[in-house]
């Protein structure tokens, strides 16, 4: 589904990414952690389109490394910001309907009120994405922009982040039900390691820009590399 | 004295909504491009010269220049898009300079073209007057109004529901995330570019039947629109109609009620109070609050 090849990214004299490779398997949910600064959130924006990278980025076999953003979205790549970017000047109904025309070439009026519905955004359709929306509500909004593109691939950047951990709990099970679903393939990141167990089968932990473990979350989170680099202690 | 200052009124609240045509060409390529097009006065006055000579040279009505205005328009705002479009760093503030300089070619060139003398519509069916209960009007200002508030309700129609009209206000509204759904932003900056040059063309148009124009009556035009633009103070079409209204009924008030000279003055004076007492301008507050 996604093949990751060398893939270095650095800005001005620093090293964000540092070849960087792996590749992840058509439905599988995949946790990308490590620590603030390791570079995950840099690794989305190289592999959505946001920043250049060198090396090489395949996407279902097709080579996307110098694709710019907005074809990516249209070849099947979604993606979520960490903190919610809805479109403010549309009502919640317009957000999905823009991203379902532009991103998946159609209109499919059916399929964004099935979307609505599994986010549980109904309610909130016609509502301005501007109005005082509450956290969760645009983190739902978000995702359910990046599923009106029909992606394949969805990369979701701390989605749970700042949710209670009952919420997480929910939104971890809304995940699942949604790769279910829509039979997506799914790049998380995420702090949160009971989370990352729960919902994921593979995980690749990042540190300083360099992959320092890759593995079921069981095999990640014992090994000593990955507990060093979370705590800043040898593991024992 | 009443009647001169209704007269004033309805006098401003035409020449208002030209203004908010200019004004809402100016407001949609900044909401898009995030640039101020500082040559936008000029593409109008472009228009307008093209009925100039539509009318003077082949006879015709003014109106019938549309065609043509759209034509000359849209294809210098493709060329001016393009330019734009190679900027690679500062973008905000080298288009300033590039839109600037633009607009001082075109006023030369039209100046080479038809010298600096004054043009109006010469056509006795748009320059007679037509009474509206106690307050007077040119049949060229009520043709000018009607044409002005269908374009403005045709934009509102095409921004709220045409898929490029949304896609407008969503990269508009956050570019990282239209970009994200599949919009491509160059694209959807060339088209509000190009429906920018089409407001200005219609604006052209019926400033020359309704109006005096000359080469330097663009750079003019650019200002008000900028003040119009700053006084509705969000891109809402309804926020920058009024604002027109009101800087065209202030000119009008004051050539009324103390002196020609004063107009421009007073339209400044009105920009500096709105911009100390109401920085997010006179309809700006909610959208800019978040």
């Amino acid at each position: 589904m996604l093949e990751l090849d060398a893939v270095t990214v650095r800005f001005g004299g620093l090293v964000a990414l540092r070849d960087v490779t792996f590749s992840v398997k058509p439905g599988e949910i995949l946790g990308l952690v490590g620590p603030n600064g390791a570079g995950k959130t840099t690794l989305f924006n190289g592999i959505s389109g946001l920043t250049r990278v060198r090396g090489r980025i395949r996407f279902e076999g097709r080579d996307v490394t110098k694709l710019p953003l907005y074809r990516r979205a249209r070849l099947g790549i979604g993606r979520t910001f960490q903190i919610p970017q809805p479109m403010q000047h549309l009502t919640v109904r317009e957000n999905l309907a823009v991203a379902q025309v532009f991103g998946a070439g159609k209109h499919n009026p059916e399929r964004i009120e099935e979307i609505l519905s599994v986010m549980e955004l109904q309610a909130q359709g016609d509502r301005p994405a501007e109005s005082a929306l509450a956290l969760q509500e645009l983190k739902r909004l978000e995702i359910a922009k990046a599923l009106a593109t029909e992606p394949r691939l969805l990369l979701l950047d701390e989605v749970l982040a700042g949710l209670e951990s009952q919420a997480k709990r929910q939104f971890a099970a809304k995940l699942k039900e949604l790769h279910q679903r829509f039979g997506l393939t799914i790049v998380i990141v995420e702090h949160d390691i009971e989370t990352i167990s729960g919902l994921c089968s593979r995980a690749v932990v990042l540190n300083f820009g360099e992959i320092i473990a890759d593995g079921t979350p069981a095999q990640v989170f014992r090994d000593p590399r990955v507990v060093e680099s979370y705590t800043g202690t040898a593991h024992a | 004295m009443t009647d001169l200052i209704l007269q004033a009124l309805f006098s401003g609240l035409l020449v208002g909504s030209v203004y908010a045509l200019v004004a809402l060409g100016l407001a949609l390529s900044f909401g898009a491009m995030r640039i101020i097009n500082l040559a936008h006065g000029e593409l109008v006055l472009l228009a307008a010269y093209c009925a100039y000579v539509v009318e003077a040279r082949a006879g015709l009505d003014p109106y019938y220049a549309i065609p043509l205005a759209l034509l000359v328009v849209t294809a210098v705002c493709a060329v001016l898009f393009l330019m734009i479009d190679r900027i690679r760093e500062h973008r905000e503030l080298n288009s300033l300079i590039l839109t600037f300089g633009i607009g001082i070619i075109l006023t030369n060139a039209i100046l080479l073209a038809f010298a600096s003398d004054v043009r109006t519509t010469s056509s006795p069916v748009l320059q007679d007057a037509t009474s509206v209960g106690p307050v007077y009007a040119m049949n060229g200002e009520i043709v000018a109004f009607g044409v002005s508030l269908a374009l403005m309700v045709a934009l509102w129609w095409w921004l709220k529901k045409s898929w490029y009209g949304r896609a407008v206000r969503a990269v508009s509204s956050n570019r990282a995330a239209a970009k994200l759904m599949g919009i491509s932003p160059v694209r959807t900056e060339l088209v509000s570019f190009l429906v920018a040059g089409a407001l200005a063309s219609f604006a052209g148009v019926a400033l020359y039947t309704m109006s005096v124009v000359q080469p330097a009556v663009g750079h003019a035009l650019t200002v008000k629109a900028f003040i119009v633009t700053v006084l509705a103070g969000v891109g809402s079409i309804p926020g920058v109609f009024l604002a027109a209204i009101l800087l065209g009924v202030t000119e009008a008030l004051t050539v009324t009620l103390a002196s020609s000279a004063l107009q421009e003055l007073a339209g400044m004076v009105l920009f500096l109070l709105v911009l100390f007492l109401l920085p997010n301008g006179l309809f700006g507050a909610r959208a800019r609050r978040g």
